[in-house]
């Protein structure tokens, strides 16, 4: 497994936000973590990416031990994390937020070598290149976001909902791109509401209810659970 | 007064700016990249003269050669502060902005105290320096030496300063931090070491600045309360956080300065440069290129 995540608890001021969560990812797949608002779902990917301390369980990342290591060194080893408010550099230009996205490939001669790729799957962003990052709307903000996150070079990415608060045209946009980004060799874990939609898009799914992982299974199976079905999908 | 007399304040008085800005770019950097005011900015001036004063004593060799030597103990100095003291006041539970000010504060007054106890609170100058008392007449015009160079430091130091920001990954890494420092993990970047560079650099700048000051002017350990407070009143001026409002502010401040002096008697010099600063606290508390 790529990643895998063992029985990770997480607590906010002594509130339990994910309680005994065990997740993996495996090498070129796409995973959804899937659940309500407050499940617990932003929470496990801050811990895996080192924005929150876990209380008690681990974080493996191809084999090593990632989680109590610093986000930086997280980002380093080649989890890439787009948070759900996205976190950008809002005062600096598109060019300069994907100028710092390879901030650690600064030495290399083919540092900007992703951009390339960062470009064919957002063509917007090409249009954009001088503007602040504060300018553009909320679909192109997510679309720089991932952006940036792929110039870091990351085996894996971890998308936070990509689709919230973007116009339905733009939310088919970045659900391609999930796809492209895996076809080029880069493994996704997805974070969203959007349960049906993330369904069509990924193998493996969680879902997690109040902290709890609560069922887990194929896109598939998870698809055809009749509680889901009634409770996520409204069928 | 005579057109003349206008020229030599307006030249005085922009030359002396020059070095405040210098004095102040580094405070206004380090508030703006983590919203931390230093308050042992003025003793990181005066530790800056007495390295000065210490190696042209010992050596014998020129102030004007001793000024990098100066700004790269003070990197040193600075990158230490953070590493040692400020690092950890920011890990405050509670009252994070009132521990940070004791922090900086009780910095301060180690660095004073300990000035007095091994250097003495003796006055000391440096005399016999190439430039030291030595003046150029501009068409009746006096400038001295050590301002003029101290003018050329402080503008080769923001254009350096400017080339940095601008052009490199560190510059960009700075104004990321500066930006969004709970982001730039998201990037691979060690926030703790941009601050610690961070604090290196604008010690560094003062650096500078002191090892000027110290060609010309008395060196004892409270010689960073009067600098320093005219920091204060620049970066109020030129906004916290703006590193060239600070050239702007440090300009205004040098021109206040040098007419309050021509215009009142000699023992209320002073008067315009917080006269100003008052104002700027009623009429635009966010400084002429604030962000606040």
């Amino acid at each position: 497994m790529l990643l895998e995540v063992a029985s990770l608890t997480t607590a906010y001021d002594g509130l339990i936000a994910i309680s005994d969560i065990s997740v993996s990812v495996a090498e070129g797949e796409i995973v959804v973590v899937a659940g309500a608002n407050g499940a617990g779902k932003s929470t496990l990917l801050k811990t895996i990416s080192g924005m929150e301390r876990a209380r008690s369980g681990e974080v493996r990342f191809d084999g090593e031990r990632i989680s109590g290591l610093p986000g930086h060194e997280i980002t380093r080893r080649g989890v890439a994390y787009v948070p759900e408010n996205r976190r950008l550099f809002p005062r600096l230009s598109v060019a300069d937020n994907l100028k710092l996205g390879s901030y650690l490939h600064r030495a290399k001669a083919d540092r900007e070598q992703p951009l390339e790729q960062v470009f064919t799957l957002f063509p917007r962003l090409k249009e954009r290149l001088p503007q602040r990052a504060a300018t553009l709307s909320g679909g192109e903000q997510q679309m720089l976001a991932i952006g940036r996150a792929l110039m870091t070079r990351p085996r894996i990415l971890m998308l936070d909902e990509p689709s919230q608060g973007i116009m339905p045209k733009l939310v088919d946009e970045i659900f391609e791109a999930v796809l492209t980004i895996r076809k080029v060799g880069v493994t996704v874990l997805l974070v969203e509401q959007r349960l049906a939609e993330s369904l069509e898009i990924a193998d493996r799914a969680y879902v997690l209810q109040t902290g709890r992982v609560i069922l887990s299974g194929t896109a598939a199976e998870v698809r055809d659970n009749p509680d889901i079905r009634q409770a996520y999908l409204g069928i | 007064m005579t057109t003349q007399a206008l020229l030599q304040v307006l030249a005085s008085g922009l030359l002396m700016g020059l070095i405040y800005a210098l004095i102040a770019v580094g405070l206004s950097l380090i508030f703006g990249l983590m919203d931390v005011v230093n308050f042992a900015h003025g003793e990181f001036l005066m530790t800056a003269m007495y390295v000065v004063f210490g190696m042209f004593l010992f050596t014998a060799i020129d102030p004007v050669l001793l000024v990098p030597v100066a700004a790269a103990a003070l990197f040193v100095v600075g990158a230490a502060a953070y590493l040692g003291v400020v690092r950890f006041a920011m890990r405050a539970k509670a009252n994070q902005g009132m521990v940070q000010i004791f922090a900086t504060f009780g910095l301060a007054t180690l660095m004073q105290g300990a000035a007095q106890y091994f250097l003495t609170p003796d006055y000391r100058s440096i005399g016999n320096s190439w430039l030291g008392g030595k003046t150029l007449n501009l068409a009746g015009v006096f400038l001295p030496w050590p301002q003029i160079f101290g003018g050329l430091v402080s503008i080769a130091a923001f254009g350096g300063l400017y080339l940095l920001m601008s052009r490199t990954d560190f510059g960009k890494a700075l104004e990321a931090t500066r930006e969004d420092q709970g982001a730039v993990a998201l990037v691979g970047i060690d926030r703790n070491r941009v601050f610690a560079l961070g604090w290196g650099l604008g010690a560094a700048l003062v650096g500078l600045a002191g090892a000027v000051l110290a060609i010309f002017y008395y060196i004892h350990p409270q010689v960073g309360a009067t600098f320093g407070l005219i920091a204060y009143v620049t970066v109020a001026l030129g906004g916290f956080g703006s590193v060239f409002g600070a050239l702007a502010a440090g300009v205004i401040v040098g021109l206040v300065e040098a007419l309050t002096a021509a215009l009142l008697p000699p023992a209320m010099k002073s008067i315009g440069i917080y006269t100003l600063y008052l104002g700027i606290v009623f009429i635009r508390p966010s400084g002429l290129f604030g962000k606040l």
